[in-house]
């Protein structure tokens, strides 16, 4: 295999399969990304088994073949390089010269039949949907997923394809965000899938603002392919709890807030919050929210804004990330606040099909 | 100035025997491991003891030392109790008793004095009334400090009392001609560089100074020890039930690659602590795992508990997790269990309820509760072993609770 090819464009993709290449040590051929020539590019796999990224870079390949390369090393010195281009050969041995410039470096491969083949997802239905539509979905709700282990059915996105609408959701048990899309679905894609939070997290970085995504879904495995990239990931098994029952059919009061308004207060608040308790009080009165902390070591603090209200006065108590988390990732300037009372979940609403259900804390 | 007792039972678990069987009385008797049998002496009598015979030795051992011994399986159930009816009695003096381990506990009486025309007659009452209301004898030290109080109860072993005196100079020269190996923290290793350096004893110590101390055993310790061999110790008796966290241990007399037997151990010692949150009232919201591989090489696990906890079923559920992850396949020198982040209640403000069960598992809880103060009854009645709990041997995945809602297919 021999070819030259642009360095700055080597490095993002290689960059992009760091996070996968060597995240499991136990087979040393995982800490490698193969190498293949097509045409005017190349191909760039890594995998953990289970979740694998292929990208292609444009490259003028003077002669085909294949190898794989230690993913750590090779990263490092294309980023060190200063020349713009590079120029790979790799011998029969599988190792490969790097020639930039005046630089030469000389690195040893692993044979390309010892990679693992990616799982084949064998499906005849399949479903194209914008890029840019699709990374907004996920944008706005993979925050709210799980991290605890120990409730694995929580630790992704799970995608209901349903009734012609793509409904993407995450929680963690205490709250819940939910971002639906009008979207074509073919008689037989109906069904629900939980994608792990990390496949989410790579695709956030992959997905651009424009061109079309085609998601392709069999039992265990789900594809997304779009242009010259493709991840491949594993399925979380379920079930995932009935998410549409802890949604609020209709609450008391609906409180218009200033997004970016809300969002300083609570994160300045917050400051006052300890760790162990990580609470404020949010007091609703007439025409007026105050947001407050208290924190036995340090002190106090508070905050009044502005609003429309004319019900009862409420006294409600929130972890502040679980306020500030959707407040960070809407792009709209007003969200509405729906609340009943002291104890039931609240809901943050928007002018997008959106919405995000948030269990108050008992604070005595 | 405070007043520290410590109160040590001379040759606890030999004198209960020799109490229960007065035949036995005057006899060498060492409970422990059959002399024919892999195990070692837990305790020997003073009468085994003239054969050179001590804890922890093998029992084959004690066996060609004294071949006439009696040697005498452990009742556990039965010193446990003993062990309690002690530390109520030690209850009675102060509230302020820590409980080193089942036969052997720090008072600090520092609060009560003013009871009392002065130290050593509170203690010779205390000394007094532990043979009456148990049949045992106890040695017990007075002195400023934890330190100086258990050199005392040592030296003055068995059924002696010692008070150390109080003003620098005397407790200088008390501890003086002892051996180094009287320092809390001084071991095989520490001892023979000191004896190396010529340290022999407490006396030696004192002699020199820190930073000669230090080119032998470190700068840390010799600070610390320093301070010990002047007869200064600041460490508080601590009540057990304000502890940060409760914890058990226990290491293998060979080291121990069977999974099986590892399971059980750690679910013994999770018992354990189980046990002593509940007596004590409080629940815990961090678990932690440690292990010692046979090359000392030690490492510890903690997570979190999903809510303030004192049932064996959610400790045990934790414990299992950690092991599962940390374990590996190596064989393990120690195994131990605890629990940190204590609170008085089990439902913490403020708290983050769930929105899929908004009562966090109200009927779960009740159930263990229940469970769990049954058998707490029955093994109080008839001991540890009465009742065993089942070992899982599959995944660590037990009884977990439904949530309340339903799910969608």
């Amino acid at each position: 295999m021999k070819i030259t090819i642009q360095r700055e464009q080597l490095a993002s993709a290689l960059q992009r399969l760091q996070g996968i290449s060597g995240s499991r040590s136990t087979l040393p051929i995982l800490s490698n990304v193969l190498i293949e020539t097509d045409k005017d590019k190349i191909w760039l796999t890594a995998t953990d088994l289970e979740l694998s990224l292929r990208c292609a870079v444009p490259a003028e390949v003077v002669k085909s073949g294949s190898t794989t390369l230690p993913a750590k090393p090779l990263f490092n010195i294309v980023r060190e390089l200063s020349e713009p281009q590079l120029e790979l050969e790799s011998d029969e041995q599988h190792s490969t010269s790097i020639t930039s410039g005046a630089a030469f470096f000389k690195i040893l491969g692993l044979p390309p039949e010892d990679f693992p083949a990616l799982p084949e997802v064998q499906s005849d239905v399949s479903l194209t949907l914008d890029q840019a539509v699709f990374r907004g979905m996920l944008e706005k709700t993979s925050y709210a997923a799980s991290t605890d282990e120990t409730r694995q059915f929580l630790n992704g996105v799970l995608l209901s394809f349903k009734d012609d609408k793509l409904t993407a959701v995450a929680t963690d048990g205490r709250r819940l965000a939910l971002f639906e899309q009008e979207i074509e679905i073919a008689k037989g894609a109906e069904g629900e899938l939980i994608v792990p939070s990390k496949t989410v997290s790579e695709l956030l970085h992959g997905l651009k603002e424009e061109g079309t995504l085609r998601i392709r879904q069999a039992k265990t495995q789900i594809a997304f392919e779009c242009g010259d990239l493709l991840v491949l990931s594993k399925l979380i098994e379920g079930p995932y709890p009935n998410f549409r029952q802890v949604i609020p059919a209709q609450a008391e009061n609906r409180i218009a807030l200033d997004r970016e308004v809300l969002l300083a207060a609570v994160r300045r608040v917050s400051l006052l919050t300890s760790t162990r308790t990580n609470s404020i009080r949010m007091t609703f009165a007439k025409n007026k929210l105050t947001v407050s902390a208290e924190s036995p070591d340090i002190g106090e603090a508070r905050e009044t804004l502005p609003i429309k209200y004319s019900g009862p006065t409420l006294n409600v108590g929130f972890n502040p990330d679980y306020v500030m988390d959707p407040m960070k990732h809407l792009p709209t300037d007003e969200v509405f606040l729906e609340i009943t009372d002291e104890i039931s979940p609240a809901v943050f609403k928007c002018d997008l099909p959106f919405l995000y259900v948030l269990m108050p804390m008992r604070l005595d | 100035m405070r007043t520290i007792l410590h109160v040590d039972m001379d040759a606890f678990f030999a004198a209960i025997e020799q109490r229960d069987h007065p035949e036995w009385r005057g006899k060498p008797v060492i409970v422990g491991a059959p002399p024919d049998r892999r195990g070692v002496v837990s305790t020997a009598s003073y009468e085994a003891r003239a054969f050179g015979i001590h804890s922890a030795m093998p029992s084959r051992t004690a066996g060609r030392l004294c071949p006439h011994a009696l040697f005498v399986r452990p009742r556990m159930a039965v010193y446990q109790r003993e062990s309690e009816r002690l530390m109520a009695l030690l209850d009675g003096y102060t509230p302020d008793v820590e409980a080193v381990s089942v036969d052997e506990a720090f008072l600090d009486v520092t609060g009560v004095l003013h009871f009392w025309p002065d130290a050593k007659t509170l203690a010779r009452s205390l000394h007094e009334r532990i043979p009456q209301e148990l049949g045992l004898t106890a040695s017990i030290g007075v002195a400023p400090n934890k330190f100086l109080a258990k050199v005392a109860s040592d030296l003055c072993k068995p059924n002696g009392l010692l008070v150390v005196p109080s003003d620098p100079a005397a407790i200088r020269a008390f501890l003086a001609p002892l051996p180094v190996s009287r320092l809390f923290g001084v071991g095989k290793i520490t001892r023979a560089h000191l004896e190396k350096a010529g340290l022999h004893t407490i006396g030696d110590v004192q002699a020199v100074s820190e930073s000669a101390l230090a080119s032998c055993v470190g700068e840390a310790a010799a600070r610390s020890m320093r301070a010990l061999a002047f007869g200064q110790d600041e460490r508080p008796v601590a009540r057990e039930w304000e502890d940060k966290s409760l914890s058990r241990e226990t290491t293998f007399d060979t080291d121990c690659a069977d999974r099986t037997l590892l399971r059980e151990t750690l679910i013994a010692l999770v018992e354990s602590v189980g046990r002593r949150l509940r007596s004590h009232g409080r629940f815990a919201r961090t678990a932690f795992l440690k292990i010692r591989f046979p090359d000392f090489r030690t490492i510890t696990r903690q997570r979190p508990i999903p809510e303030p906890t004192d049932s064996d079923r959610l400790l045990i559920q934790t414990a299992l997790r950690l092991f599962e992850k940390a374990a590996g396949t190596e064989p393990i020198r120690l195994i131990g269990f605890g629990v940190q982040n204590l609170t008085d209640t089990q439902v913490p403000t403020p708290f983050q309820p769930d929105l899929f069960s908004p009562k966090p598992a109200p009927t779960q809880r009740r159930k263990d509760q229940r469970l769990d103060r049954v058998v707490d009854t029955v093994r109080r009645q008839f001991g540890n072993d009465a009742l065993r709990r089942g070992v899982w041997h599959g995944s660590a995945e037990i009884n977990e609770p439904e949530p309340d809602s339903g799910t969608n297919a």
